[in-house]
């Protein structure tokens, strides 16, 4: 397997050279050449390039059983009873099922008939209820080893879980088991009307730039989804759906569970309803102070991008983004964010965004409702003088 | 104690923007590093070798160049480093590159833990520690933030959104860490010493018994068949002074718009 | 002119009468020029009355030099553009506007990315000569990077780089300066000399500045106390580090050096400070490829500790054991070939085990993480300091930290440190220092407990300024004399010559209007 470029198509621009992540083409004698030692094949030249010179070919070594596998699965997960991304996945998996003709099958280990009853009206046509006592845990070990041996059994073509912590964890033990690909973090998935795969589309380096994927030949066709993107699809309580019991033994695993403790859920950045986030743009570290100041005016918390978590000038339970945490505030202040959109996805929530950065062409401005570009730190100064 | 840490190179930025003459995308990834959640992932094997002896190898799949990252690795107190190196890696996703770290770890032969980062800031993906775990069908454990080892078992606490669990495990396992779980140290000036002479070994698919039709692109699910920069979603309005801005900061926080 | 230049000072300007040192002055009226011919205005309109002026760049200096005490404040933030460079001989000059901010400078210098915007064809051609040129920088880093060119060029800034590069003065190669009447002088390095200690200089507009410079000797340290003289000198220099007191800066010219491709640092630990001392010496001499030697005592280490164990932004500082770590001492590698980087670090190990300390314990930072760890590490010990005295505020509204500035010839470090730490002893105090020890010039500072230690404080910096100026040291040799040190030139350089300093500024300002009460006593200019 190999980068192709074709050097009677290539015109010589360059645009291959510019984006390639590792800085493993060059122009040589006016075309396009690859440096094979530093090429991973991430195939972002093949998208780049303007007269489709370059080609990563594919042989496929995959015996197909596509055809055997229909119906798309989501994993219901539990949380203090349903959490609320099993429903949005449900009701996802309800369109995707749609606009293939088949049906929609939750799983639900450790849950209730009523839960079971929610998941239907959000869109299930069947619930398989696990019965077993390791099921009431959120371990790995004895949900991958409940949810293969059903795939196994009934093979779904498409099988969704929550990008939640336990999902992010649970989704890969299910994929090796299955020897099936996996897509993390989707925030869109459609159905291609010519192929009829499952077109996956996620955030790529950092969240900087978005990719779809595909899983042709493998199935079930996996992803994990983001929490919160999916909209809560509507209860329809007339649906009817049927709830299979499933009280098969599953292995336990060796993993132990000593203690777990609920902390509340959610952090003060998570609760804030006014949030004054501060990014690189605030220029020093001192100024992170007027981020505070006018935070505690308004009644709210100071949150901070990546970058500054990285140097050290705050601690991550303040980062805000798809590492740190998601916010819902009712005004959300970015002074000084550039808005790496992994950042952005952590502020999707937000009602109000006010950005304020030197920069007029930068992301955050794409999320934000009031632009203001001017410098952080005077403007800080400015909103806290005008407060007082 | 035996601890085997795989360790990503990436790019030390995610820097993308788009070119609007020639409607491409340009990356500046700037230098090759560890990827940030693996220099975790590293200062908890050494530390546990502090604490109970024993020794430390790092493992990596990538290009010939990652095994500057490994000699890193050394300089910081690792004992050992394999770099797993061949074009018919090129193009791994999650699934191919998980074989090939897992025919890496064979190679490595028996240990007692496996630690990864929690998730390479380049793909954001989180699934090799599970799915290697998976392969070598040893009970595992992600996003690690507190670790204590007895030599026969380790405790370790994660965060699942909402609670805290602590949870024991037999060794063999395999962790993945946060950033949390403590502060990596840096190389000192004999481990730089230390490092500077010693051979990086590097394995081909081949000579580490690995599938070729199970590695790189051609062992991977899934395809990328597109990448786009994000859209915007929202109208924006522009403000050009704090007077136009104090009403809809003060309506968002509840203050009353004054006026 | 137009009216508007001049504004009459109220609330909304509050920001012009402090910078970092924390002293807060006063003033009548304030103004921001954005271009060389509007400072022109405003000097010309405020000259027949001699109004005072107190020049302004982005107020982060410590000397309280840009303090203004009445009269006019004048802020020259504004003037913030890149109007040019120049190619010659395969070195590249840079034009800057003195409110050019050095973090921004620096940015736009590694992205090689500047607003051309009224650039002539000439600076448009470097410019493409200089994208594909290999990288450069400007070399002067001090901690505050938010400061200003103009600034930085008026105290003769200096940083730990220093230790290498020298102060700004070296990189300064032409400038513009508006005098106190509206006159102009533009001077280029290498053009205009002074003929033994008498100097003639003429103006753009065809007037001339003619005089005597003072006869005092400057110290053979790391300097930037009172004005720059020498016999047959490059005039130039004389508005370098002159505290804003002769003219109004305009323009600057500054040349850029090529990039290290290497850039590593290694923190050792040694016992104590006369180890540290001895080992700094040692890298000073043996190590050619430093660019920066700098110290944190035990004391500093301390409170950095404590801060750790309390969490906060200061818990992802690397670990700083206990025992065995009394003083750490930070030396910085530029060099361009990684053998002579290594060979340099080999050294450093060497050196350090005969000072008595260890090359196991030690940090090496060679990508730019582990580079940004180390500078985590030397910006959090003085913010930690910081933080300590502004929990001593809560009960004395008024204390602050008193920070020393004073450096001593080569050789003498040992005997000044020993004389430091004695005196400190004697009087009990708490202290913490830090610095540049490699130009023997270390910040002793001492955090007073009260106000009765907050005035012996100022007193023990008195004595050690006549001690450090009978080593032949200097008694600012970074920060700039500005108001606060005033009274430490004059034990450094006595009365008689004092009296020529302002008989010097007297020349080009003859209403005394300019930067007053920096460098000399105000009660003097009567």
């Amino acid at each position: 397997m190999a980068l192709v470029i074709d050097t009677s198509l290539c015109v010589g621009c360059g645009a291959c050279v510019g984006g390639c992540p590792n800085g493993a083409l060059a122009l040589e004698n006016g075309v396009a050449a690859v440096d094979e030692n530093v090429c991973v094949l991430c195939g972002v030249c093949v998208q780049n390039c303007p007269v489709g010179a370059i080609d990563i070919p594919r042989e496929t070594n995959a015996p197909d059983t596509t055809a055997q596998h229909r119906d798309v699965w989501v994993f219901a997960q539990r949380s203090e009873g349903l959490a609320e991304v099993s429903l949005e996945l449900t009701g996802l998996a309800r369109r995707l099922a749609d606009s293939k003709g088949q049906s929609v099958t939750a799983l639900l280990g450790g849950g209730t008939e009523d839960e079971a009853a929610q998941l239907i009206a959000a869109g299930a046509d069947r619930v398989i209820l696990g019965t077993q006592p390791a099921l009431a845990q959120m371990l790995e070990a004895p949900y991958t080893d409940w949810i293969c041996r059903l795939a196994a059994e009934y093979k779904p073509e498409i099988l969704l879980f929550g990008a939640t912590p336990f999902g992010r964890s649970l989704a890969p033990c299910v994929a090796a088991r299955l020897q099936t690909g996996l897509t993390a973090d989707c925030s869109v998935l459609d159905i291609d009307g010519e192929t009829g795969l499952l077109r996956q589309t996620r955030p790529a380096f950092g969240g900087n730039l978005m990719a779809t994927i595909v899983t042709p030949h493998h199935r079930p066709q996996m992803a994990t989804v983001r929490p919160g993107v999916m909209p809560l699809p509507a209860a329809d309580a007339a649906r009817q759906g049927q709830i299979v019991t499933d009280d098969a033994a599953v292995a336990p695993g060796l993993v132990e569970l000593l203690q777990e403790v609920r902390d509340g859920g959610g952090s003060a950045l998570q609760k804030a309803e006014v949030i004054v986030s501060v990014g690189r743009g605030i220029g020093q570290r001192k100024n992170m102070k007027l981020a505070e100041e006018l935070a505690a005016k308004l009644g709210g918390v100071m949150g901070v991008s990546r970058p500054l978590v990285e140097m050290g000038w705050a601690t991550q339970d303040r980062q805000i983004g798809q590492t740190g945490t998601a916010v819902a505030p009712r005004l959300l202040i970015a002074c000084g964010i550039s808005g790496a959109i992994q950042h952005l996805a952590g502020i999707a929530g937000a009602k109000t965004v006010v950005a304020v950065n030197t920069d007029p062409n930068a992301p955050i401005f794409g999320a934000a409702d009031y632009k203001v570009v001017a410098d952080a730190a005077e403007t800080l100064r400015a909103l806290i003088d005008a407060l007082e | 104690m035996r601890t085997i840490v795989c360790v990503k190179q990436v790019p030390a930025s995610n820097e993308v923007r788009l070119d609007e003459k020639t409607n491409t995308i340009i990356r500046d990834g700037g230098e090759a590093v560890i990827n940030p959640f693996d220099s975790h992932a590293l200062e908890a094997a050494l530390a546990l070798k502090e604490q109970l002896g024993g020794t430390v190898a790092v493992l990596s799949m990538g290009i010939p160049a990652a095994a500057e990252m490994l000699r890193q690795c050394l300089a910081r107190g690792a004992d050992e480093a394999l770099l797993l190196t061949d074009r018919a890696f090129a193009g791994a996703d999650t699934l191919a590159t998980s074989y090939a770290l897992f025919q890496g770890v064979e190679q490595l032969g028996d240990f007692d833990l496996l630690l990864c980062g929690k998730m390479a800031v380049d793909g954001d993906t989180a699934q090799i520690g599970p799915e290697l775990a998976t392969r070598l069908g040893i009970p595992h454990v992600s996003d690690v933030f507190s670790l204590e080892c007895s030599g026969d078992s380790v405790t370790v606490q994660r965060e699942l959104g909402g609670c805290v669990q602590t949870l024991r495990l037999p060794l063999p396992a395999v962790l993945t860490v946060t950033r949390e779980l403590n502060v990596p140290r840096l190389p000192s000036i004999a481990g730089v010493l230390r490092s500077e002479t010693v051979e990086i070994p590097c394995r081909s698919a081949a000579q580490i018994g690995a599938d070729e039709a199970q590695c790189g692109l051609k062992g991977s699910p899934t395809q990328v068949v597109a990448t786009f920069l994000p859209q915007r979603t929202r109208e924006v309005v522009e403000l050009t002074d704090t007077a136009a801005l104090l009403p809809i900061i003060k309506g968002g926080a509840g203050l009353g718009t004054g006026d | 002119m137009d009216k508007q230049l001049i504004l009459p000072y109220c609330d909304l300007y509050a920001a012009c009468l402090r910078d970092e040192s924390r002293t807060v002055g006063h003033a009548d009226s304030v103004s921001f020029p954005r271009s060389e011919d509007e400072v022109r205005q405003i000097l010309h309109a405020l000259h027949e009355a001699g109004t005072p002026v107190t020049v302004q760049g982005a107020r982060t200096g410590l000397a309280a030099a840009a303090v203004p005490r009445g009269g006019h404040v004048m802020t020259t933030g504004g003037m913030d553009r890149v109007t040019g460079l120049r190619q010659e001989n395969g070195r590249f000059y840079l034009t800057v506007q003195p409110g050019v901010v050095l973090l921004n400078l620096r940015k736009m210098i590694a992205k090689r990315e500047f607003d051309t915007a009224g650039w002539s064809e000439a600076s448009l051609t470097a410019l493409e000569a200089f994208r594909t040129a290999p990288a450069h920088f400007f070399p002067t880093d001090p901690t505050e990077t938010t400061a200003a060119i103009g600034g930085m060029t008026a105290c003769n800034a200096s940083g730990a780089r220093s230790f290498r590069y020298g102060p700004v003065r070296p990189h300064i190669t032409a400038l513009r300066c508006v005098l106190a009447d509206g006159q102009t002088v533009a001077l280029r390095r290498g053009q205009h000399f002074a003929q033994g200690l008498h100097f003639s200089l003429p103006t753009a507009e065809g007037g001339t500045v003619e005089g005597d410079l003072p006869s005092y000797t400057m110290p053979r340290t790391k300097n930037a106390s009172g004005y720059y003289v020498a016999p047959d000198m490059d005039l130039l220099d004389l508005f370098i580090g002159s505290d804003g007191t002769l003219g109004v800066l305009t323009e600057l010219e500054l040349a850029l050096s090529p990039l290290p491709r290497i850039s590593w640092g290694a923190t050792v630990f040694l016992p104590d400070e006369e180890a540290a001392c001895r080992y700094a010496e040692a890298v000073r001499s043996q190590v050619k490829c430093a660019a920066a030697i700098e110290y944190f005592d035990p004391g500093a280490l301390d409170i950095l500790r404590q801060r750790k164990a309390q969490g906060d932004v200061f818990a992802t500082l690397p670990d700083l054991t206990v025992a065995g770590d009394g003083a750490a001492v930070f030396t910085e590698l530029h060099c361009d070939h990684r053998k002579e980087a290594m060979a340099a670090l080999a050294t450093l190990g060497t050196l350090a085990e005969q000072c008595g300390g260890c090359a196991d314990r030690s940090w090496v930072a060679r990508t730019e993480t582990e580079n940004e760890t180390l500078r985590h590490f030397r910006h959090a010990v003085p913010e930690s300091v910081n933080s300590l005295i502004d929990q001593r505020k809560q009960a004395y509204p008024t204390i602050t930290k008193k920070g020393s500035d004073m450096s001593v010839p080569d050789g003498r470090l040992l005997e000044v440190t020993d004389m430091y730490r004695r005196t400190l002893a004697e009087e009990g105090f708490q202290y913490a220092s830090w610095g540049h020890i490699g130009n023997n010039h270390i910040h002793v500072n001492i955090l007073p407990r009260d106000m009765d230690e907050h005035a012996r404080a100022k007193e023990l910096f008195r004595r050690w300024a006549a001690v450090v100026t009978q080593m032949g040291g200097a008694v600012s040799a970074e920060h700039g004399v500005g108001k606060l040190k005033a009274p430490f030139l004059t034990i450094m350089y006595g009365e008689a010559h004092i009296r020529q300093m302002r008989q010097l500024k007297r020349l080009f300002d003859p209403k005394m209007q300019l930067g007053r009460g920096n460098l000399f006593a105000v009660e003097d200019e009567a």
